[in-house]
C-alpha cells in the first residue's frame, strides 16, 4: 500500500528524515510512534505531497505520489494533528464540504455525510457549529471530515491529542472499526499505550529515522528487558543492592528515593527471587509491581531516553 | 466546483470578522462622513447682520471726504454684490444694545481707520472680520484712486467689495459639486483597498503552510488551479457587488453628487475590487511573517494610500499631485478616487481612460504575481 525508500527531508542544517524507510502492507493498522519532533507528521506531508523532500521515493499503491496524482489522493483520507474545519459551518456542512472534494455525485455524497454522522456520533449535533463543540466532539468532527469519502487508507496524525478518556475510548474503536470495514490505517501518536491496544504493526521513530519496525510482539523480543519488578518504601543499603544484583536474569538495577526498579531477562520466578532475598535480610517494603515490557522500553533500551522525554 | 463556490460564497459572508472590516465599515464610514463633512456644503447660510456707527461732531461735507465715506462705500458694494451682511446705521448707543440684544452680529465703526466690536466668536463674525481685514488691506490703494483719479473711485471700489466668487463654486467641467465630493471618491478608494481582508481570508484557507485547514483541503484531489479560482472569484464577486452597493448607497440614500453614468463608474470599482483582494492574497502568501503582521501591513498600506488619495484631507492629494504626481500615478487608491473626479466632476475623459489603464495594468501584475505565489503545491516547510 505504502512504499517509502530513503527519504530525506532538511530544514536547514535540520535533518527531519534521515533516510526514513517505511513499508505498509494493505488492511493493516500500522504505527507510527515516537516523541514529538521525531518526524512523524514531516513524513506524512511528505506521503500526501504537501512537503517537498530532498531525497527519496514514495510509492503509495504501486504509483509515485506527486500533488496532481488526483487518482492517488481520491483514495486517501487525511486527519490532521490540529482541527481543520470551517468555523463557519456547520457540523453537516463541513463533512459534506470535505466530502464534496472527493465525491461529486450530490445523492451518493448524502448517504456517506450521514454514514460519517452516525459513525462519529454527532447525530444531534449535525447543525451545530465547531464553536459550540466540546474538544472531543471537535475531534470526533476532525475524523468524520477525513473519512467520509470511505478511503481506501486513512492517515490520522495523533487524533487524540487534549480528548478526554471517553472520546479517545470512541475515537480508537471507530478506527478498528474503520479498518475492519476495509480501510488501511496509518496511525501516528506518542501515546504508546493507544499504538499497543490498535495496531497491528508499529514503526519507532526517533530524529527522523525508522528504529525499529515489527509487531508489537516482535519489538518486546528485540530487547532484553522480559520484565521489570518496582518495590516501593523500601530501605536498602549497597551491600543490599549488590546482592540483588547477583540474583538470576538480574541484569539493572536502580535504587532511590526509597523505590527500587529491577530489570530482568524474560524468565520464571524473577519476583519471587527478589522478594525472598528481601525477607530473608529482613527488610520490610511497601507496594510491588511486577510489568511485561512496553514500548517504552523497546524505546528506551534502543535509544536510552523514555519515549516521552 | 458548484459545491466549492456555494461553500467558500457561505464560509465568508458567515464570518463576521471578515464581513465586517471590507463589507460593513466603508458603509458606517460613508454614514459618519455625510453627517460630518457631507453636511458643511448644504448647511443654510444667513446674512451677517452689522451695524455701523459714524464718529460724531463730523459735518456733512467732512464725511464726504473722510475715510468715513470711503468705508460706507465699500461695505454698500459688498451688499449690493453679494447676500453676504446687511447694514443698518445707528447711533453707538442703539448698536451697542442691538449687539447685545443679538440684533447684529457685530458693530463697525466707521472713521479713518475702521474698527469692528463683535460679542463671541464664529461664522458670522469671522465674515465681519473678513471684510474690515480685506478692506484695511486695500485702503492705501483706495485713497491713491481718490486723490489721482477720483473719477474711478466707484469703480475701484466694486472691484474690491466683489465677493459674488466666495457663493457659489463651479467645477472645470461645468458640473457644480459641493467640495465635500473628494472625500467620498478617496472613501470609494479606500472600500476598494479594504478588499484586502478578504484576500487574505482567502489565502489562508489556499496554502497549505498557513493553516490545517488549507493542508487538508491541498491534500485533496482537487486541481490547485481550480482552488485558486474558486476563491479568487467569490471574494472578488462579494466585495465587487458590496461596492455597487456603497456607490449605490452613496447616490440614491445619501444623496451624493454622482453624476456619471455607472458604465464609467463600475469598470473603476472593478478593478479597484480586483486590486484590493489579489493585494490581500499576495500579502498574506509571500514571506514567513506572523498574521499580525501581514494584517498589519495590510491595514497600513490601506491606510497610507487612503490617505494619499485625500481620505483625511483633501489638499493631501492636491500636494502630492502637486510635487511628487508619480506616486498618486502608482497609488489605487487615488486613481480610483481621480477616476470618479473624472467621471463626475471634470469631465475629463482622457485622465479617466489613463486612471483605469493603470488600474488595470496594476490589476494584471498583482494577479500574475498572487497567482505565481499561491501555485505552488509541494512546501519547503509547513
Amino acid at each position: 500500500m505504502i512504499k517509502i525508500e530513503n527519504l530525506v527531508k532538511r530544514y536547514g542544517d535540520n535533518v527531519a528524515l534521515d533516510h526514513f524507510n517505511l513499508n505498509v502492507e494493505e488492511g493493516e493498522i500500522f504505527g507510527l510512534l515516537g516523541p514529538n519532533g521525531s518526524g512523524k507528521t514531516t513524513a506524512i506531508n511528505c506521503m500526501l505531497a504537501l512537503l517537498k523532500f530532498d531525497r527519496g521515493s514514495i510509492k503509495i499503491m504501486g504509483e509515485e505520489m506527486a500533488p496532481d496524482n488526483y487518482k492517488v489522493k481520491e483514495q486517501i483520507g487525511i486527519v490532521m494533528q490540529d482541527v481543520a474545519v470551517f468555523e463557519e459551518l456547520n457540523v453537516q456542512e463541513n463533512i459534506d464540504y470535505f466530502c464534496s472534494l472527493y465525491v461529486k455525485d450530490r445523492k451518493k455524497r448524502r448517504e456517506l455525510v450521514e454514514d460519517a454522522i452516525r459513525f462519529v456520533g454527532l447525530e444531534e449535533y449535525r447543525k451545530s457549529y465547531p464553536k459550540k463543540l466540546s474538544g472531543g466532539l471537535l475531534r470526533r468532527l476532525n475524523i468524520a471530515c477525513g473519512i467520509a469519502h470511505r478511503p481506501k487508507l486513512i492517515i490520522l496524525d495523533e487524533p487524540t491529542v487534549a480528548v478526554d478518556p471517553q472520546s479517545r475510548n470512541k475515537i480508537l474503536e471507530g478506527i478498528c472499526e474503520l479498518n475492519r470495514q476495509g480501510s488501511t490505517i496509518i496511525y501516528t501518536s506518542h501515546y504508546m499505550e493507544e499504538v499497543e491496544q490498535i495496531c497491528t504493526r508499529i514503526a519507532i521513530m526517533d530524529h527522523g529515522r525508522s528504529i525499529a519496525v515489527g509487531t508489537k510482539e516482535e519489538l518486546k523480543g528485540m530487547i532484553k528487558t522480559g520484565e521489570t519488578v518496582t518495590i516501593e518504601a523500601v530501605i536498602l543499603s549497597e551491600g543490599d543492592l549488590s546482592e540483588i544484583r547477583t540474583l538470576p536474569h538480574v541484569f539493572d538495577v536502580q535504587y532511590s528515593d526509597q523505590k527500587l526498579v529491577v530489570r530482568c531477562t524474560g524468565a520464571k520466578h524473577n519476583l519471587i527471587h527478589i522478594l525472598n532475598c528481601l525477607q530473608e535480610k529482613e527488610i520490610p517494603f511497601g507496594r510491588v509491581f511486577s510489568e511485561l515490557p512496553t514500548l517504552n522500553d523497546v524505546f528506551l533500551e534502543i535509544t536510552g531516553k523514555q519515549l516521552r522525554d | 466546483m458548484w459545491d466549492m463556490i456555494r461553500y467558500s460564497f457561505l464560509t465568508k459572508i458567515r464570518n463576521r470578522d471578515l464581513i465586517f472590516w471590507p463589507l460593513v465599515f466603508p458603509f458606517v464610514l460613508t454614514t459618519a462622513m455625510y453627517f460630518s463633512i457631507g453636511q458643511v456644503g448644504e448647511a443654510d447660510f444667513e446674512t451677517v447682520e452689522a451695524a455701523i456707527v459714524t464718529e460724531e461732531g463730523q459735518n456733512e461735507g467732512d464725511i464726504q471726504n473722510s475715510g468715513e465715506e470711503m468705508f460706507s462705500q465699500f461695505l454698500e458694494g459688498v451688499e449690493e454684490d453679494s447676500d453676504l451682511i446687511r447694514t443698518m446705521e445707528m447711533t453707538e448707543a442703539d448698536a451697542v444694545k442691538a449687539l447685545e440684544n443679538g440684533e447684529v452680529d457685530g458693530i463697525f465703526y466707521s472713521g479713518e481707520d475702521p474698527s469692528l466690536t463683535v460679542s463671541g466668536s464664529g461664522f458670522p463674525q469671522s465674515i465681519l472680520q473678513m471684510i474690515l481685514e480685506n478692506y484695511t488691506e486695500g485702503k492705501q490703494t483706495l485713497e491713491d484712486v481718490a486723490r489721482l483719479h477720483p473719477e474711478g473711485m466707484e469703480a475701484a471700489v466694486e472691484a474690491m467689495s466683489d465677493y459674488g466668487d466666495a457663493v457659489e463654486q463651479v467645477s472645470l467641467g461645468g458640473r457644480t459639486t459641493d467640495g465635500t465630493a473628494q472625500f467620498f471618491y478617496a472613501l470609494l478608494g479606500m472600500a476598494c483597498l479594504y478588499g484586502c481582508f478578504i484576500g487574505y481570508n482567502s489565502a489562508m484557507e489556499l496554502q497549505a503552510n498557513l493553516t490545517p485547514l488549507a493542508a487538508r483541503r491541498c491534500a485533496g484531489p482537487v486541481n490547485r488551479l481550480s482552488l485558486v479560482l474558486t476563491e479568487t472569484l467569490v471574494s472578488f464577486g462579494l466585495h465587487f457587488v458590496n461596492m455597487v452597493l456603497l456607490l449605490a448607497y452613496m447616490k440614491y440614500i445619501l444623496k451624493l453628487e454622482f453624476t456619471g453614468s455607472y458604465a464609467e463608474m463600475l469598470p473603476a470599482l472593478f478593478l479597484g475590487s480586483m486590486i484590493g483582494v489579489t493585494m490581500g492574497m499576495f500579502v498574506t502568501s509571500v514571506g514567513k511573517a506572523g498574521e499580525g503582521v501581514k494584517i498589519g501591513i495590510m491595514v497600513g498600506v490601506s491606510m497610507a494610500l487612503s490617505f494619499l488619495a485625500g481620505l483625511m484631507n483633501a489638499d493631501i492629494k492636491n500636494v502630492v499631485d502637486k510635487n511628487a504626481s508619480l506616486i498618486n500615478r502608482i497609488n489605487p487608491a487615488a486613481l480610483i478616487s481621480d477616476a470618479m473626479y473624472c467621471i463626475n466632476v471634470y469631465d475629463a475623459p482622457e485622465r479617466y481612460a489613463q486612471d483605469m489603464l493603470i488600474l488595470a495594468v496594476m490589476s494584471v501584475i498583482l494577479i500574475a504575481g498572487t497567482f505565481l505565489i499561491i501555485r505552488r503545491e509541494r512546501y519547503v516547510s509547513i
